[in-house]
């Protein structure tokens, strides 16, 4: 069996994000990387399988961006996966999700991948559409934000979350793509041991233009910071005084110390 | 007529070749009873103990005839001490007997054992042997009938201290009876120098010389065979301890304190890290089980024992005994169980006053670094995230690196990449960048040294967490990253010195990062102020304001790097008076952070941190000193859940110094 | 301007999140037509061209045969946009028609701006506008950005069916965890977000709430590490609510939660970090550690 993983690296979202030249996305500098975390959960989900199937099974880690992205493939492979695709692209996130997908799709059209994992958005772009576009550009089956993932025999019986706590469970067959979502799992830390095992493992790199042959079909015009609400107060300073003017403006402006 | 006595009266020179043959028969016993535990340590890994030899034995030397270390718990420490004192009397006595009867009269006629020093060698002896018996007697009450809380009774402290009762008692019967056909009849003025002779000769006197010979026969075997039953018991009961425990002062470490085996990450052939068996260990550690006593000394300073965590340092040492003898493949960890290892602090409470030299916290974290590195386990998610946050962002909270000198706006502070010439690095720490209590800390520091005219540079976002809480956690690869990232940063700026406000920052530069190249000195600010003081580069006001506090000693300043005097000096300087809490210095009582802690909830048990406050409130000042940015985070928590507010308020020595600057 | 509304059924309830399509359609000035996969008994009052297929063969969840009746939908009406709520439903399908189509998509639109669509990103930290290339586009809507519009009239019916294998097999639902605090209903809510540091500190939170006269609420970490149960937890994941009152402690507002909580009437935020996105729909903002301000505000209440 054939397993694929995509992943992507994002900036910690702790990070204060500025436009950059052209201001069309963020300026790289002072960010932190690390792996999408609904990517981690996709990761440790096909790990788990993959354990679960044991020899026969084969896990790809595949990661699209410049050369900062191999940290994070390499996370992967220590937490567990086999074999690890670069595609080199230094303007990845200039990419819509539909050039995403095809290169994703492009890669693995002829690699016979049983199942593949994605997360279920990234948590910079949120776009939420890379996967289920490579499922649709693959002809997989596809079920999306899943909290709960069960496999026997080529059949997955997957737990969708849906609105107010809520689940949706539905059965999807092989070859199939899923998207994670956090309540999966919990991705496990890495051994040391496997942390020193990635380390040997070759890295197979492919120049994005050997995939793309798509045309962006959106495009960001503009990346910037959310305008303020007007009426928003902030209050700051020593907090007996803020009390106070918190109670003040409680009084003037609702009902509910009346 | 002459003072002296006939040695081997009644007994006959005959007795000697058979009395030589049972005392070599008793010591092998003994010998044979060290060599079956030879193969329990050596299931154990190579570890070279034996350099430094000269030191290694003076040091052994000190430790167990000064009886230094074990009389620092008064209750049963100096009836121990007074006891092995006697003791030691007595053999020593029995010794110079053996001499004088089986070498200086065959060889050279002269008899030493006469006159004035005969007088003084007996009446030595029998008050050694009545102290010895008083000391013992204190002892049996206090195993028996006090019973202080954690005091177990085993089978071993039957035969322990009856036997010691034996021989002692055994000794004077022997006494009695000899003097009772000789020496009172003969020459009572000499009897005096035998008190207790003297007094256990009576329950003879009215004996037929014929009985009494016998008697005294019987009683000198009977004596002679309980010290050999004590020799051969030795290395099969608690008393193995008068040569393991020995032995460990010898083997004690003797690199500085909290120094941990940095593990080479660059050498692909090792496949197993930390310690989940028997095997893992060193010979040491399983030697350690064999030099404890079960004195409980450590159970009782240790944080976590005190407020019910399932973590007692003696019961790790113990079961690592009782494993490595009756079942070496079982699982260690499972044996210890997982939360008492992550229930420790790292406060070294145990191994700073265990008396056998005992190394507990290696261990530890040993067992530590095997669920960390072999299975990715963590004490709770929240360690998890903040290991995670400390991989990406370079500090536990998971804030952004860049805004790591945010604190330092508008400070006249320089950072490194500017190429300017400063004094000194300030390496910050995670909790002085990022945590706005500690902000305050870092603030007055920076003002002190604007004071006392000293330039300070600091790494700015390219500082990362030293590594100190994800190492004592286990997680060594974590720790060589960051540290290898920050001492890459400090040797590239050229730094010659760096101060820390924060001891776990100080004592992983200073010492763990020397493992990794660096080679700086570092220093925590107490002692760099307390010399800006003493050169009279920072001068304090004069005649400041006096105020009442008490003084708490971090773990990692006091018990690991000595540093007692040097703070309280300070606040002395800046008006202070002191009231010391009952668990101070060397036996401060740690604030529940230490050991990586400061990232984990404490769920098992009562709070840590919650009971230290309570000993500063019982001081009755109304202000706590501290000098670490995890105890002043876990006492400012402890002081709001604890229910001290407004009674109590805890500040930083450089708060305090930082406001008695003279203008 | 033509565009194709997809509503959303569950369990046979036409969802309310319909009428946000509405609101939007108005704000874009678009004509509208409407496409359920429902029932007859349960429509909408609405004037335009309603397509209905019957969930009864077609499923409530389906994506399949529902992308079917979607592409049958645009090939009859030629809408420029076709439009769902960014919901379980929306994200799941909205792409499958998207790569059908080989259209753009545009997710989670937060507004209508010139040049584009208004979404967020960097987890609303920040907002991107997205510009379509292509002729038609696909959008899916945030829950909550739009306002509700009830058009009124009554629809042109067409049905439409669909046939074929389905690659997902709906097996059922299962309900969420039993609740033992009803939120949607609360006037005032009081939630503790991660920031609030430990579950020891939860109490702190619970005390102001009963101070105030109302309940207690949660951020989805906070119930994720246990803290609090799941049914206090308020998001998209958990309740929407639209209380008189939100004090919102320690939750810098991941675009799940500020979605489940911005309609309140008015909105408190007590965080120590000025810049957090709860900063963007708060009324008031206290700069300040929650542990700090929330006991001091608590016994001020109490006098």
């Amino acid at each position: 069996m054939k397993i694929l993983v995509c992943i992507k690296q994002v900036p910690d979202l702790e990070s204060r994000f500025k436009p950059n030249a052209e201001g069309v996305w963020y300026n790289e500098t002072d960010l932190a990387w690390r792996m999408n975390e609904y990517d981690e959960f996709a990761v440790e989900q096909a790990v788990q399988l993959r354990e679960k199937l044991g020899e026969g099974a084969e896990l790809t880690v595949l990661s699209i961006g410049p050369e900062r992205v191999v940290e994070a493939i390499k996370k992967a492979l220590a937490m567990g996966c086999d074999n690890a695709v670069h595609v080199q692209d230094l303007a990845a996130a200039t990419k819509d999700p539909w050039q995403i997908a095809s290169i994703i799709s492009a890669y693995a059209k002829d690699k016979a991948f049983d199942l593949i994992f994605t997360g279920m958005q990234s948590q910079d772009r949120g776009s939420a559409q890379v996967g289920v576009t490579v499922a649709e550009q693959l002809g997989f089956a596809c079920s999306t934000t899943l909290v709960g993932f069960e496999y026997d025999n080529g059949t997955i019986t997957a737990k969708r979350e849906l609105e107010g706590g809520i689940k949706g469970v539905v059965k999807i067959k092989t070859p199939a793509l899923v998207t994670c979502q956090l309540g999966l799992n919990v991705p496990r830390y890495p051994t040391l041991p496997n942390i020193m095992k990635a380390k040997k493992k070759e890295i197979i790199a492919i120049a994005v233009a050997d995939l793309l042959k798509e045309e962006p079909l959106a495009t960001t015009v503009s990346f910037h910071p959310p305008a303020k609400k007007g009426s928003g107060i902030v209050l700051e300073g020593e907090t007996g005084a803020m009390v106070d003017q918190l109670i003040g403006i409680l009084k003037d402006k609702t009902t509910v110390l009346r | 007529m002459e003072a002296t006595r006939e040695i081997y009266w009644n007994i006959g020179q005959g007795v000697v070749i058979p009395m030589y043959i049972l005392a070599l028969a008793a010591f092998g016993v003994m010998a044979w009873g060290f060599r079956q535990r030879l193969p329990i340590w050596r299931q154990g890994r190579a570890l070279n103990r034996f350099d430094r030899f000269d030191e290694r034995v003076k040091f052994m030397i000190s430790e167990v005839f000064s009886q230094s270390n074990i009389s620092r718990v008064k209750d049963g420490g100096v009836p121990h001490a007074f006891f092995f004192w006697g003791f030691l009397t007595l053999f020593a006595g029995t010794m110079l007997v053996m001499l004088q009867a089986d070498f200086f009269t065959p060889l050279t006629g002269v008899n030493i054992l006469s006159g004035g020093f005969y007088k003084g060698f007996s009446l030595a002896l029998d008050l050694a042997g009545i102290l010895s018996l008083l000391m013992l007697a204190g002892l049996f009450i206090r195993r028996f009938v006090t019973r202080p809380k954690g005091l177990e009774i085993v089978k071993d402290d039957y035969i322990v201290l009856q036997l010691l009762f034996a021989i002692l008692i055994t000794g004077f019967l022997v006494e009695g009876a000899r003097m009772a056909a000789t020496e009172l009849r003969q020459n009572p003025a000499l009897a005096v120098f035998s008190p207790a002779g003297l007094l256990t000769g009576q329950l003879f006197s009215s004996m037929t010389e014929v009985t009494l010979l016998v008697t005294h026969k019987i009683l000198w075997w009977l004596h002679f065979a309980l010290v050999m039953g004590f020799f051969c018991a030795i290395p099969y009961t608690k008393l193995r301890h008068i040569l393991t425990t020995s032995v460990n002062a010898f083997l004690a470490p003797l690199e500085p304190k909290g120094t941990i085996a940095t593990i080479n990450l660059e050498d692909e052939s090792i496949e197993q890290f930390g310690t989940a068996a028997i095997s893992d260990l060193t010979w040491k550690d399983i030697f350690d089980a064999d030099a404890c006593t079960t004195c409980k000394r450590c159970q009782d300073r240790c944080p976590a024992s005190a407020t019910d965590k399932p973590l007692s340092p003696m019961k790790i040492i113990q079961q690592i005994g009782e494993l490595a003898v009756g079942n070496p493949s079982g699982n260690l960890i499972e044996t210890v169980s997982q939360d008492a290892l992550w229930a420790c602090t790292t406060c070294r409470a145990c191994q700073d006053i265990c008396p056998a030299n005992i190394e507990h916290v290696n261990k530890i974290i040993e067992m530590r670094r095997n669920l960390t590195l072999m299975e990715g386990a963590f004490p709770g998610d929240e360690v998890r995230t903040a290991t995670s946050n400390i991989e990406v962002n370079g500090n536990p909270f998971g804030l952004a690196y860049a805004s790591r000198a945010d604190w330092a706006d508008g400070l006249d502070v320089t950072l490194m990449e500017s190429g300017a010439e400063v004094d000194l690095l300030y390496f910050v720490g995670c909790y002085a960048s990022f945590d706005n209590r500690n902000r305050q800390v870092a603030r007055s520091f920076i003002k002190i040294c604007n004071a006392a005219g000293i330039k300070i540079g600091i790494l700015g976002k390219g500082e990362k967490c030293c590594g100190e809480p994800v190492r004592k956690l286990g997680n060594e690869y974590l720790y060589q990253m960051v540290a290898n990232e920050n001492i890459e940063l400090i040797k590239g700026y050229g730094v010659k010195r760096i101060v820390t406000t924060c001891p776990h920052c100080f004592n992983t530069l200073a010492r763990d990062y020397q493992d990794l190249g660096l080679d700086v000195p570092v220093e925590h600010y107490s002692t760099f102020v307390n010399s800006l003081i003493n050169d009279g580069r920072l001068k304090l006001v004069q005649d400041p304001e006096p105020f009442d506090f008490t003084y708490h000693d971090s773990c990692y300043l006091g018990r690991y790097m000595d540093i007692i005097d040097q703070p309280r000096g300070i606040l002395a300087a800046a008006g202070g008076n002191i009231t010391e809490m009952d668990q101070n210095g060397y036996d401060s009582f740690c604030c529940s952070a230490g050991g990586g802690r400061i990232l984990a909830e404490e769920k098992l048990g009562s709070r840590i941190n919650i009971a230290r406050v309570k000993m500063a409130q019982e001081t009755g000042a109304p202000l706590l000193v501290s000098n670490c940015p995890f105890c002043l985070t876990m006492f400012e928590d402890g002081i709001k859940t604890g229910g001290a507010e407004g009674q109590l308020q805890v500040r930083d020595l450089a708060e305090i110094v930082a406001e008695r600057i003279a203008a | 301007m033509k565009a194709l509304l997809i509503g959303e059924y569950r369990e046979g309830k036409l969802l309310d999140s319909t009428y946000e399509l509405f609101g939007f359609a108005s704000q874009l000035g678009a004509e509208s037509a409407l496409l359920l996969v429902g029932s007859a008994d349960q429509l909408p009052a609405f004037g335009g061209t309603l397509y209905l297929a019957d969930a009864a063969t077609c499923g409530e969840y389906n994506p399949d045969l529902h992308k079917k009746l979607v592409l049958e939908a645009v090939q009859k009406e030629n809408p420029d946009y076709i439009v769902f709520v960014h919901s379980s439903y929306g994200w799941d399908l909205a792409p499958r028609v998207a790569a059908s189509l080989k259209t753009a998509q545009v997710s989670e639109v937060t507004a209508i701006v010139p040049g584009g669509f208004e979404v967020g990103c960097c987890n609303a930290k920040m907002r991107r506008t997205v510009k379509p290339n292509s002729a038609k586009a696909v959008l899916t809507i945030q829950a909550g950005a739009f306002p509700v519009l009830q058009p009124g009239g009554t629809p042109q019916l067409q049905k439409l069916s669909a046939e074929g294998t389905a690659a997902v097999e709906f097996i059922g639902y299962e309900p969420a965890e039993p609740k033992d605090v009803d939120l949607a209903r609360a006037e005032i809510i009081v939630s503790a977000g991660r920031g609030v540091g430990k579950k020891d500190n939860i109490p702190v939170i619970a005390a102001l709430a009963r101070a105030l006269g109302g309940e207690l609420g949660a951020s989805r970490p906070v119930v994720d590490a246990e803290w609090v149960s799941h049914s206090h937890q308020v998001g998209t994941t958990g309740q929407t609510v639209s209380p008189k009152l939100y004090v919102a402690c320690g939750i810098s507002g991941a675009i799940q939660h500020l979605a489940g909580m911005k309609k309140s009437d008015f909105i408190i935020a007590i965080n120590k970090d000025k810049d957090a996105p709860i900063g963007e729909v708060a009324d008031v903002l206290v700069v300040a550690d929650v542990m700090q301000f929330v006991p001091a505000l608590t016994a001020r209440l109490a006098r």
